[in-house]
């Protein structure tokens, strides 16, 4: 039974990492009803950046925040030249790999300009020997900072998105933007702000991910943006208190299946559930399904 | 420019010059290097790669972004058998296809059912669940480790019935398969097959309605195409005589994608010139090699913003899409649609259907019925359940309540291409072509539900093949006389004004040879010379019998053509009866010009 919670423990833990970088993923979903497939890059740039300019002797918050601004100006630079015109071909193949390409570029000039090697990363937040205890079991306070700033988000991200003019201007623009646009809602500063927003979660997500583990490599984003899919997936897309419980689900599944039938088959498990979840419920576990006029 | 791309195309294209091309390089093959050779046969497996991710993406429009686990999936099927169980080349490689095919089978089934987006995050965890399984399955597949010493002939390891296959007898080998294959590829795309293909690429819901089932089309792609990347995957095996995960994860996927990409979506000529230009690139140009991932990045970001055609936009004429055998043979022989035999019951009754939308009900309690050779005009305000009702007819809503009967069939329920295919079908209010397609190819996908030969027949050119696609394309060529389209049969539709894609979508209907036809607003935008071609169609399809339910607000033009007249109003039947009645009925008149007073009173 003890087995049992540390390990729906340890499954929460990675779960709220999942969780961050669904919600991520799902700013640009309101927006535009895109999502960047180059997410899984940005997190490593975020995480590996901050890592090489503090082992150049720059200090902590220095370095990330200027890895957050050049995150920045990827994304300014990725939503106005790879989608925005990708949109206009029609459908979802121009952005969904133009993205991928963006993420692409930034894996390789990565590994050029930093070496494919992995970089350690330092302890920013907590170290990684800080826990609390929970009936007994060790919760690593690296991974508590990331559960409370995903549920603050939430918090955050529903609050702005019921309550606020700009959340129904945002919700306006993602059902259809000219029509916004006619009535006055400033749709390119949204989406652009829905991209730098994007990324920035996802350059701070890469840095709390990277301080759990200890080091990052320039492959160290895309199977994260997978989790990361599979988590906005199972709370349906574009949903961030679904982003929250499909990551924390996620998590726990990947670690039950971990611990109890083989540690080799968690991660296969997680990219099946996705396959799965989409096929049986591509709103989602927790969302409604959206209808389609033909 | 046109005259640059129309010589290479000839050029590219010509059965003579590839002929040529395969014999030298098969008589050429003994004096070549080793190197050589060996680059030259991983040219032929990217050729076969790219033209699997093309036949799936390009042709069929369903994006893979995990590729290379159908790839993975031949070469470790070939490696496996042959090494760890001793079976034959002749054995292994057609069962790495079979292996291959099979997981496109299986992958199809989830695959089917989501599109866009979703298909692209399903292609990946594909790829990957692909990658975890290698990785893991150490018995099997050697794990991380890989599996090294698959019998190859640069190790001059591979027999083939006892005898020993060099460097240029395995280049040999496999350059006259993949020739083979290509020519069975092209064939096919130029068949109904290919057409199909295209056809759910662009709306699935238009390929319904003209009786292409989406999902069995989608299966088909998805195994010719892991057919093919299984093909290529085992003749990569024995190439490289090792196989490890890291030869099979994201990054190889994403190199086919790109050759794909920048070939050209949909070009099998252009898939060549990518694979040779990213088979060579890499070699020839140490920084190119430095800087590939990037480059890649770049490339995946921009070309489909930039060149959106790719090479072959740039260099090749687009590809067509019929058969020029069966083109020769018909000539400009024209063959008028056949008559349906006339039958005086009415052959498609609604009853008593009735649509809710949530707390909407847009079709409440409608009937009615069409006769064979009668025109039946439906109108109705704006939002009174008029295409709703054609929705519910054609099966794309499943009706609240009620049944619709087709010849004494309640076809409620079905799946709208089976209803199509049954001989019944519509045209929409936005007319929802093929627009990279010729007027004749369009016309000619209609004809779609009555085609018979099976796939092998149309890959290897049967002549019973092309008298079936002939036979059509002849009904084609009456039917664009009819609708005025003779001069414009060989542009494609993207080139052409707006009146001409409504009359192509008429008459696509018409080629389905059909027994009930529901026409949405056929006459909306069209200038008056257009709608004289539409109403000769429209009464060209009530001479042949057919039963026809108008859609239509352009009142002159209903007047003069329709037998019967169904108002709706509100989801109601307001009115059924003939057009003069029609002017009179009080309730129509309120319907649309509002309440009128009674001055009587």
């Amino acid at each position: 039974m003890e087995d049992a919670l540390t390990l729906i423990l340890a499954g929460i833990s990675v779960g709220s990492v999942y969780a961050l970088i669904a919600i991520g993923l799902n700013l640009t979903y309101w927006t535009t009803r895109t999502m960047n497939f180059g997410q899984g890059s940005v997190m490593m740039l975020g995480a590996m950046m901050t890592a090489v300019l503090v082992a150049g002797g720059v200090i902590d918050a220095l370095a990330a925040l200027a890895s957050l601004v050049v995150i920045a100006a990827i994304m300014v630079f990725t939503e106005v030249f790879t989608v925005r015109p990708a949109l206009k071909i029609g459908g979802s193949m121009g952005w969904a790999v133009s993205t991928l390409g963006v993420g692409i570029i930034l894996q390789g000039v990565a590994a050029k300009y930093f070496g494919s090697q992995a970089v350690a990363f330092p302890d920013m937040v907590f170290s990684a020997q800080d826990y609390v205890e929970v009936f007994g079991v060790r919760f690593a306070l690296q991974y508590l900072a990331i559960l409370v700033l995903s549920v603050a988000l939430v918090a955050l991200l529903e609050l702005l998105l019921r309550r606020t003019v700009w959340g129904r201007a945002m919700r306006a623009v993602s059902m259809d933007a000219d029509l916004a646009a006619v009535a006055g809602i400033p749709v390119r500063p949204i989406v652009l702000g829905s991209y730098i927003a994007s990324g920035l979660l996802a350059g701070i997500a890469g840095m709390l991910i990277a301080q759990t583990g200890g080091t990052v490599d320039p492959a160290f984003g895309f199977d994260l943006m997978i989790f990361g899919f599979v988590a906005a997936v199972l709370g349906g897309i574009g949903s961030s208190s679904g982003a929250l419980l499909g990551g924390l689900v996620l998590g726990v599944i990947e670690k039950l299946v971990g611990g109890y039938v083989s540690t080799a088959a968690a991660h296969g498990i997680a990219f099946a559930l996705l396959v799965v979840v989409l096929v049986a419920r591509p709103q989602g576990l927790f969302g409604q399904r959206e209808v389609v006029k033909v | 420019m046109t005259g640059v791309r129309r010589l290479l195309t000839a050029l590219v294209t010509n059965p003579v010059a590839i002929g040529l091309l395969v014999v030298a390089l098969f008589a050429g093959a003994g004096w070549m290097s080793g190197g050589t050779l060996q680059i030259l046969t991983f040219l032929l497996v990217n050729i076969l790669l790219a033209q699997s991710m093309n036949l799936l993406t390009g042709v069929a429009g369903q994006i893979s972004l995990g590729h290379a686990g159908f790839f993975g999936m031949g070469a470790y099927a070939s490696g496996i058998l042959m090494k760890s169980y001793g079976l034959g080349f002749v054995a292994t490689v057609p069962a790495a296809v079979a292996v291959a095919a099979l997981t496109g089978l299986l992958v199809s089934f989830p695959a089917g059912r989501v599109r866009e987006f979703y298909l692209a995050m399903m292609t990946l965890a594909f790829g990957l669940i692909f990658r975890e399984v290698v990785r893991e399955w150490n018995d099997v597949t050697g794990g991380a480790m890989g599996l090294s010493g698959v019998p190859s002939p640069m190790l001059r390891t591979l027999v083939i019935f006892d005898l020993k296959i060099d460097a240029a007898w395995y280049f040999r080998i496999v350059l006259i398969i993949t020739a083979a294959v290509m020519w069975l590829l092209h064939n096919f795309i130029q068949s109904r097959f290919g057409r199909a293909f295209y056809a759910i690429h662009v709306s699935e819901v238009a390929a319904g309605s003209i009786g292409i089932p989406r999902a069995a089309t989608k299966r088909l792609a998805y195994v010719l195409s892991g057919a093919l990347a299984g093909l290529a995957g085992a003749f990569y095996a024995h190439l490289v005589g090792y196989l490890g995960p890291e030869s099979f994860d994201l990054p190889r996927s994403v190199e086919v994608l790109v050759t794909t990409v920048v070939g050209g979506l949909g070009s099998m000529a252009g898939q060549v010139l990518s694979a040779v230009l990213f088979t060579f690139l890499p070699e020839k140009l140490q920084v190119f090699a430095q800087y590939q991932f990037i480059v890649y990045g770049i490339i995946l970001a921009f070309s489909l913003i930039v060149i959106p055609r790719g090479l072959a936009g740039l260099l090749l004429l687009p590809p067509r899409f019929v058969k020029r055998a069966a083109l020769r043979r018909v000539g400009d022989a024209a063959e008028p649609i056949r008559a349906v035999q006339a039958t005086s019951e009415p052959g498609l009754r609604v009853e008593r259907v009735t649509m809710r939308f949530g707390g909407l009900t847009a079709v409440d309690d409608v009937s009615l019925s069409l006769q064979p050779g009668r025109i039946t005009a439906l109108i109705g305000p704006n939002g009174s359940g008029k295409s709703t009702l054609i929705n519910v007819i054609s099966g794309i809503y499943q009706p609240s309540s009620g049944v619709v009967r087709f010849f004494g069939r309640a076809i409620t329920g079905m799946a709208d291409h089976r209803i199509a295919a049954s001989g019944l079908v519509r045209t929409f209010q936005d007319p929802r072509l093929v627009p990279s397609f010729t007027v004749r190819e369009n016309l000619l996908l209609g004809a779609h539900r009555l085609f018979r030969r099976n796939g092998l027949a149309a890959a290897l050119n049967l002549p019973g093949a092309i008298r079936e696609e002939g036979r059509h394309l002849a009904t084609v060529e009456a039917v664009l006389r009819m609708a005025g389209l003779a001069e414009v049969a060989d542009r494609t539709i993207e080139s052409l004004p707006y009146g001409y894609r409504r009359l192509v979508e008429v008459g696509r209907a018409l080629l389905a040879e059909p027994r009930a036809i529901l026409l949405d607003e056929p006459a909306a935008g069209l200038t008056e010379a257009e709608m004289a071609l539409l109403a000769r169609l429209i009464r060209a399809m009530k001479q042949a019998g057919l039963m026809v339910l108008l859609i239509e607000h352009h009142m002159d033009f209903v007047a003069e053509l329709v037998d019967d007249v169904v108002v709706l109003d509100s989801g109601r039947v307001i009115y059924h009866g003939d057009v003069q009645g029609m002017r009179r009925d009080p309730q129509v008149i309120a319907a649309y010009l509002g309440e009128t007073e009674d001055v009587d009173a």
